[in-house]
């Protein structure tokens, strides 16, 4: 697979040029929605934040650089489970007529999932700074930790694909439980305690430690919990093997049902 | 696979379901199977499921132009998908030798918004060209599609010719071994359709195997060395072009007779038509094929319910299996006048029952499907005493396809016939 995805580089390329060209094209101020979106992000978690609209409880650091490293570290794993779960839907028109290597498809949105983190990531850096908020030297491991993140949403990602194509019910259903499960994530509020059963389920909920160990390396410079971290990355590995194994095994029957 | 064959296929099959929930159901099962390593018996139907190709076996040599026809639905464009290798087969086995190419959607992957020049490395990517290759055939892709000045236009700005003509242009210059073609050389001006077969022959000069799908038989007889002809998915011939094309004229001009459009009364039910036949003279009844420049032999009985005293007319009609008019013949009881109109029309006295048997003399129809209409009236009115439409089909068939092809429609109408009243 790996050997495919390096010699269709070119295809990968290109396509990725398709769609970043043709989403800003055809809009007024171009290029600059790259850094718009984003912006318009913290400025209303400062808004709510400055007018006390949300009382998340004590975070140790502004709440605004919380809440956003935590939820951009959500909307990367959420990207990478709708980039890939859409590609080979989305891709269906191309695929019924040229035969290519379709890891492409992944790759591209892949690719197009973590330049806009990237952006995204150096508007939180700046936000930072502002905040006066100084990473240890635990941060060199914050890429490390996106690991974890990018297997389990793509791993998630390619068993929805597969089953999409077949049952079009599943991409809902599990949509609509990932935007549940992000309220049962410390993302928005902190890891305080609340309600015992609310408790036990953010505690089992493995999103709860890859998002949030990311961020606590980012923010805090530590891991609460490296044990249940650990376990979490696990599951996040197996999940992506097995889902691998799905797709490659089904890819191609997939292709006559699109 | 023998050195200079460029494709093989043996016992080529691919089946779909018609029912959707049970095709996605099908897919689950598969699916998860294929998950478990389980073998899943692809070569048994399931209910509702179809062989969308049965049974193809060809091969191609290297150089060679295989022709594959039938009509729509037949299987053509899904045989091409397995070529293609986008569907997986079910059975059976292809064997390729050489890059292949499809001209099967031109422009796939075009995107609206970006121009021309940038839409050229898209889909050229998408083909499988690098960037050198690209670069350095990009002078000539332009040059054959034609689009001048809209180069760095975006393509949602083409008119469908050039959108087409660019695709066509980008996949030719891709210089594939094997070329697949579907059915392209439709869309465009006649220029380009000219140039573009022009190309195709070209090619196959050169050496490049084509597979081509076309619904023009003489741009089959004209490109192929080899013809298949499919009918619901099955291959009915194999071999010879020309022999080919003529079964399947002969398969269109046969489903024609079963397809025959609804025969209908006309008329107030004065009086009643019935036992129509048509048929080549000195030949069976039943038969409705009839051979080119056969006299023909039209035959049925009538039977007046009511007869007044007014002169009538027996009316006939010929027209093509479309619907289209050839010819109108008359013939009735008693001159009304001196037949300059209608120098055809023939005098017979008709009485309160009969038979009529028309023998129409060297017809000069040219080979295809046609209808037959009845009527009686009274003389010089419209209004019909009773009648069939759509009474009865025949075919004229010729040992030779040539005269399908571009004559497939015109029709000589002038011919000689007799009426017999008995």
């Amino acid at each position: 697979m790996i050997q495919n995805i390096l010699h269709s580089r070119d295809l990968i390329w290109q396509l990725f040029k398709r769609d970043f060209i043709s989403g800003y094209k055809q809009s007024f101020l171009g290029i600059f929605w790259i850094f718009i979106q984003p912006l318009a992000g913290i400025l209303a978690w400062v808004f709510m934040n400055a007018t006390g609209i949300l009382n998340p409880g004590d975070v140790g650091v502004p709440y605004p650089a919380y809440v956003l490293l935590g939820s951009s570290l959500w909307g990367l794993f959420m990207s990478f489970y709708s980039s890939v779960s859409s590609s080979l839907a989305s891709g269906s028109s191309l695929i019924l007529q040229v035969n290519f290597p379709h890891e492409a498809l992944v790759a591209q949105q892949m690719a197009q999932t973590i330049a806009n983190f990237l952006i995204n990531l150096v508007m939180i850096l700046i936000l930072f700074i502002i905040f006066g908020i100084r990473p240890t030297w635990i941060a060199v491991f914050f890429p490390f930790t996106l690991i974890p993140i990018f297997l389990i949403g793509s791993g998630l990602g390619m068993i929805v694909a597969v089953i999409t194509v077949v049952v079009h019910d599943i991409n809902r259903i599990v949509s609509m439980g990932l935007s549940f499960l992000m309220f049962l994530t410390p993302i928005v509020y902190g890891p305080g305690v609340r309600g015992e059963l609310a408790q036990l389920v953010i505690e089992l909920n493995p999103m709860t430690y890859l998002i949030g160990s990311a961020r606590d390396t980012l923010l805090y410079g530590r891991i609460v919990n490296l044990e249940a971290y650990l376990l979490s990355c696990l599951l996040a590995a197996s999940v992506f093997l097995v889902s691998w194994r799905l797709f490659f095994l089904s890819e191609h029957k997939v292709a006559e049902k699109l | 696979m023998a050195s200079n064959t460029a494709i093989a296929v043996q016992h080529l099959s691919k089946k779909f379901s018609r029912n959707l929930r049970r095709s996605m159901y099908y897919g689950a099962v598969d699916v998860f199977k294929s998950m478990l390593s389980i073998e899943t018996q692809t070569d048994v139907l399931r209910p509702d499921e179809f062989w969308a190709v049965n049974d193809v076996s060809f091969e191609l040599k290297k150089g060679g132009a295989l022709g594959v026809i039938g009509e729509n639905g037949c299987g053509k464009s899904t045989l091409l998908r397995l070529l293609n290798g986008i569907y997986m087969p079910d059975r059976g086995m292809i064997e390729i030798e050489g890059r292949i190419g499809a001209l099967i959607a031109l422009g796939a992957g075009f995107h609206p918004l970006m121009t021309g020049r940038e839409n050229i490395y898209l889909n050229g990517t998408i083909l499988g060209l690098s960037k050198q290759e690209l670069h350095k055939n990009f002078d000539e892709i332009i040059d054959f599609a034609e689009i001048g000045e809209f180069l760095d236009a975006p393509v949602k700005t083409y008119s469908s010719g050039m959108y087409v003509r660019l695709g066509f242009a980008i996949a030719i210059h891709a210089h594939p071994e094997i070329l697949l073609v579907d059915e392209v050389l439709a869309v465009g001006d006649a220029n380009f359709q000219k140039k573009c077969f022009d190309k195709l022959l070209r090619l196959r000069e050169e050496g490049t195997s084509l597979i081509f799908v076309s619904h023009s038989m003489s741009a089959v007889e004209r490109l192929c060395t080899e013809c298949l002809l499919m009918k619901h998915g099955n291959p009915i011939y194999y071999g010879n072009t020309r022999e080919c094309v003529q079964a399947y004229f002969h398969e269109i001009s046969q489903d024609n007779l079963a397809k025959a459009p609804q025969a209908t009364l006309v008329g107030i039910g004065d009086v009643i038509l019935s036992n129509v036949f048509v048929y080549q003279e000195n030949g069976e009844k039943a038969n409705p094929n009839i051979e080119f420049g056969k006299n023909i032999i039209i035959e049925f009985k009538y039977k007046f319910l009511k007869k007044d005293s007014m002169k009538n007319q027996v009316r006939l009609g010929i027209r093509t299996f479309e619907g289209r008019d050839v010819q109108k013949m008359f013939f009735q009881e008693s001159p009304f006048m001196d037949n300059e109109i209608y120098p055809n029309e023939k005098i017979i006295p008709l009485g309160q029952d009969g038979k009529v048997e028309i023998r129409v003399i060297n017809p000069r129809l040219f080979p295809q499907t046609f209808r037959l209409d009845l009527a009686i009236n009274p003389v010089n009115m419209d209004v019909a005493l009773g009648g069939i439409a759509n009474a009865a089909l025949f075919n004229i068939v010729h040992p030779s396809s040539r005269q399908y092809l571009e004559y497939g429609n015109m029709t000589v109408t002038e011919f000689e016939y007799e009426v017999q009243v008995s």
